[in-house]
């Protein structure tokens, strides 16, 4: 049997997987730096509890900036993109926002928000915003004006003109805008856990490792990680189903993903 | 209004004039008069920029005229109309999004047409251009002649007296262009449709058509207007006879300069 690109990719992981464990097991890698992976798997079971409420934290605050930062980032991204005037306005300085480390701000959140679940839910907002936004400006610009000629000719008004044409055709750059955006919002929310706050994952991370307990460290990255993948799953899953004609037509297909 | 259905197209000193609101405008039509019969093939040929795709798109209803008048079935068209007129364009005007079948469908769902009702129509407007095989599929999974076929399909799928052409197979290579003429020809044969065909091929203009009208440089006038008197059915042949060559060269000629 052949292997394809697929297969190999699971096999690198598997390798990855048996190395993680084999390598502190041996004793070549110090367990501070790297535990295994079954005692990783073990921390992670034994404090379930507080791991599961602190991810309900944690999804909790990256569910609501989900919905500011993508919403909104679509929305200003579709205003903005579809107007000259607009885009000429504020497409530079959004991409010279998106160029400055949003992170620098985050004390600043604090101070106004305090250390709970609202700062870290504002920066992952504005942090996530950007990309979406520029993402979907670019998506719009996009659009094949003569498709909407095409509609017209066959007697569609403007509202039939922007829901069966100008809706379709920008479905899959604001998908891959909300990919882009959602990742960040993820990297937000856990950022700012880590640096100052008194729940969630990001939380957990920096108390074990100040206590220098890395199995537990680990197990934190673990639910990160399976945080991440689950979202790009799930926005990979509505690509494939709404944006079929777009993947195989300009063959993005094969991403670089597992799943 | 039984008069909108005869597929007569008369059009009666038509002048564009492009930025004429804001004064000093460019002429880019003039005094366009003509008249196609029931049932004709009409090509319209010119040099690039004269206005012939613009003057199929006021024909079609999706742009307004600076003056004259434009009857299609003998009533004004003012607007786009699918049930007396299909308009089939270039190349990548299918929706990308939709299967064939989906995109015969559309100008019958915007019209909020049963799905039932849709779905008959739609396959039998493929089978008339021998795509019914093909109906579920995306236009990326189709030739560029196919997709062209399923444009064609999607003009013909209310059943319009007048069919109007923008360069339909510019985009294709020369053989799929003449076998999607052949395939053209075959369509106009069994639903005695009125076409009116907009190309920049002087060959394939008097391959297909019982006249051709010849546009000038802007701003676009009718200078001639030529009755292909060949013999139908015609062959590839038909294209290194003396007659076809004659006139070949009479169009020539006018729009050379």
């Amino acid at each position: 049997m052949r292997m394809t690109p697929a297969h190999v990719r699971w096999l690198l992981l598997l390798v990855l997987l048996v190395l993680w464990e084999a390598l502190p097991r041996a004793g070549v890698v110090p367990t501070l730096f790297l535990p295994t992976l079954s005692g990783s798997l073990l921390a992670l079971w034994q404090d379930k509890a507080e791991y599961f409420a602190n991810l309900l934290v944690t999804l909790n605050e990256v569910l609501i900036a989900l919905i500011f930062a993508c919403g909104g980032g679509v929305l200003l991204g579709l205003v903005i993109g579809a107007s000259g005037v607009m885009r000429r306005l504020m497409l530079p300085l959004a991409s010279s926002l998106f160029a400055v480390p949003l992170v620098v701000l985050y004390p600043l959140f604090t101070a106004w928000f305090g250390i709970g679940s609202e700062s870290k839910i504002v920066f992952a907002s504005v942090y996530g915003l950007l990309p979406t936004l520029l993402g979907t400006a670019a998506g719009v610009q996009t659009i094949d004006h003569h498709l909407v000629t095409v509609a017209a000719s066959m007697g569609a008004n403007r509202r039939q003109q922007i829901l069966r044409v100008y809706v379709p055709a920008t479905i899959p750059t604001v998908l891959a805008a909300l990919r882009i955006g959602g990742a960040l919002v993820i990297v937000g929310v856990v950022v700012a856990e880590m640096l100052t706050s008194s729940a969630g994952i990001g939380f957990l991370i920096s108390r074990y490792r100040t206590l220098l307990d890395s199995e537990n460290v680990f197990a934190a990255i673990l639910l990160v990680l399976f945080l991440a993948i689950a979202f790009d799953a799930i926005v990979q899953f509505v690509e494939r189903r709404t944006a079929g004609w777009q993947r195989s037509g300009q063959g993005t297909g094969d991403g670089a993903s597992f799943a | 209004m039984p008069a909108a259905t005869d597929g007569t197209v008369a059009v009666s000193s038509l002048s564009h004039t492009y930025g004429a609101e804001s004064g000093e405008g460019t002429l880019a039509l003039q005094d366009i008069d003509f008249s196609v019969a029931k049932g004709r093939f009409v090509s319209i040929v010119g040099p690039s920029g004269c206005g012939k795709s613009s003057l199929l798109m006021m024909l079609a209803g999706l742009r307004h005229p600076t003056s004259g008048e434009i009857l299609c079935g003998g009533a004004p068209v003012k607007k786009p109309d699918p049930e007396r007129i299909g308009v089939v364009f270039q190349e990548a005007s299918l929706f990308p999004w939709l299967s064939a079948r989906k995109n015969v469908e559309f100008p019958l769902s915007l019209r909020g047409v049963p799905q039932k009702v849709r779905t008959e129509k739609a396959l039998h407007a493929l089978e008339l251009v021998g795509l019914k095989d093909f109906a579920e599929r995306l236009p990326h999974e189709l030739s560029g002649g196919m997709k062209q076929r399923v444009s064609i399909a999607r003009g013909l799928v209310q059943d319009p007296q007048i069919l109007m052409m923008d360069e339909p197979f510019a985009a294709l290579d020369e053989q799929t262009r003449f076998s999607m003429g052949d395939e053209l020809l075959r369509i106009w044969d069994e639903t005695h449709k009125t076409i009116l065909f907009v190309t920049h091929s002087l060959s394939e203009a008097l391959y297909l058509s019982d006249e051709v009208l010849v546009m000038s440089a802007r701003p676009g006038r009718i200078i001639d207007r030529i009755e292909v008197d060949l013999p139908r059915p015609r062959t590839f042949e038909v294209m290194s006879s003396p007659r076809f060559v004659e006139l070949r060269e009479r169009i020539w000629q006018q729009i050379r300069h």
